[in-house]
């Protein structure tokens, strides 16, 4: 699985990829909103934190895409919520689920052609990898990996 | 009729006045193997680095286990997914200690801090190879690198 293709400014795809990770952060940004209210004390701290993250790296995608000459899209008005949001457990399963989507969408990225972009989406994913485990309490194996990207494995080589 | 054998062809082939090159239309079979791409060069550095950090783990002491069984478990699912990358390429290597384990100094098993450290240089070598390879490979590789990323802050870092 290799996403984003068309070559462009920026290299192979870099645009709709770019575009890509902007709806997401723009989604997430919405969904902290959300996830913040049903949260108190040290999770809701860290969930400002995040809320804040998302912006800054909203506003920097937005900036990378009009240097490329290109109109970053809009955010939406209103996002449909995966599940019902009602207590800290489900506000909390919503900040992962936001973070998945974003580490998604910054493996567009590292599909690109242009290095630069690529390391870019890489250290991005590795951020919100990070904030999907702390919010899921626990790590996953292929962050943003779809499982069709994963090949039928025998048993590794034991070391 | 004549036999001949892989001795004798390349004398038959000069004295027929041709290289053996002109003689087959596939690859030439006196070139030897032919080399390994670049993705594979790269492909097997990642195996042995990842093998490394098993090793690590598998020789880390550990005051709770239940915390770093998990992620051992995750990167022997690395391994594997990448050696899948590369069964009918080459063969793959077995078990025991990978060339160049790293060692502890003074012959101490690694601990916590050993292994965020190790994680932390994995990650970021694994960063550095995404501009040489095909975009699903550096996609793999950004999403290995990711887990390890989340390792070092579930081991305390």
């Amino acid at each position: 699985m290799a996403a984003a293709t068309g070559a462009g400014p920026g290299g192979s795809g870099a645009l709709p990829a770019l575009q890509a990770a902007l709806a997401a952060e723009d989604a997430a940004i919405f969904g902290y909103g959300v996830a913040g209210a049903h949260l108190a004390g040290v999770s809701q701290a860290a969930a400002e934190q995040d809320w804040t993250g998302h912006n800054r790296a909203r506003d920097a995608l937005a900036a990378m895409i009009s240097r490329l000459g290109a109109v970053p899209a809009a955010a939406q008005a209103f996002y449909q919520l995966p599940f019902a949001v009602y207590d800290a457990a489900s506000a909390r399963a919503l900040a992962a689920y936001l973070e998945d989507g974003v580490t998604r969408a910054y493996l567009g990225v590292v599909a690109v052609s242009d290095p630069g972009l690529r390391e870019f989406g890489a250290l991005a994913m590795q951020g919100s990898a990070g904030r999907a485990a702390y919010w899921r309490g626990s790590t996953q194996a292929f962050p943003g990996l779809p499982a069709s990207a994963l090949l039928p494995a025998g048993p590794a080589s034991r070391s | 009729m004549l036999l001949a054998s892989a001795t004798t062809l390349p004398l038959l082939l000069a004295a027929a006045g041709c290289r053996s090159s002109e003689a087959f239309a596939g690859p030439d079979p006196l070139a030897g193997p032919p080399r390994p791409s670049p993705d594979v060069i790269t492909l097997e550095a990642v195996i042995a680095a990842e093998s490394n950090l098993i090793h690590l783990y598998k020789t880390a002491i550990s005051g709770d286990s239940r915390a770093t069984a998990p992620l051992l478990t995750q990167h022997e699912l690395h391994l594997a997914q990448l050696q899948a990358r590369l069964t009918g390429v080459r063969g793959v290597r077995g078990g025991g200690e990978p060339p160049g384990a790293r060692r502890v100094p003074g012959g101490r098993p690694p601990g916590p801090a050993q292994l965020r450290a190790a994680e932390r240089v994995s990650a970021a070598d694994l960063v550095r190879q995404l501009a040489g390879v095909e975009p699903a490979l550096a996609q793999l590789f950004a999403s290995i690198a990711a887990c390890h990323a989340t390792h070092v802050a579930a081991l305390g870092g």
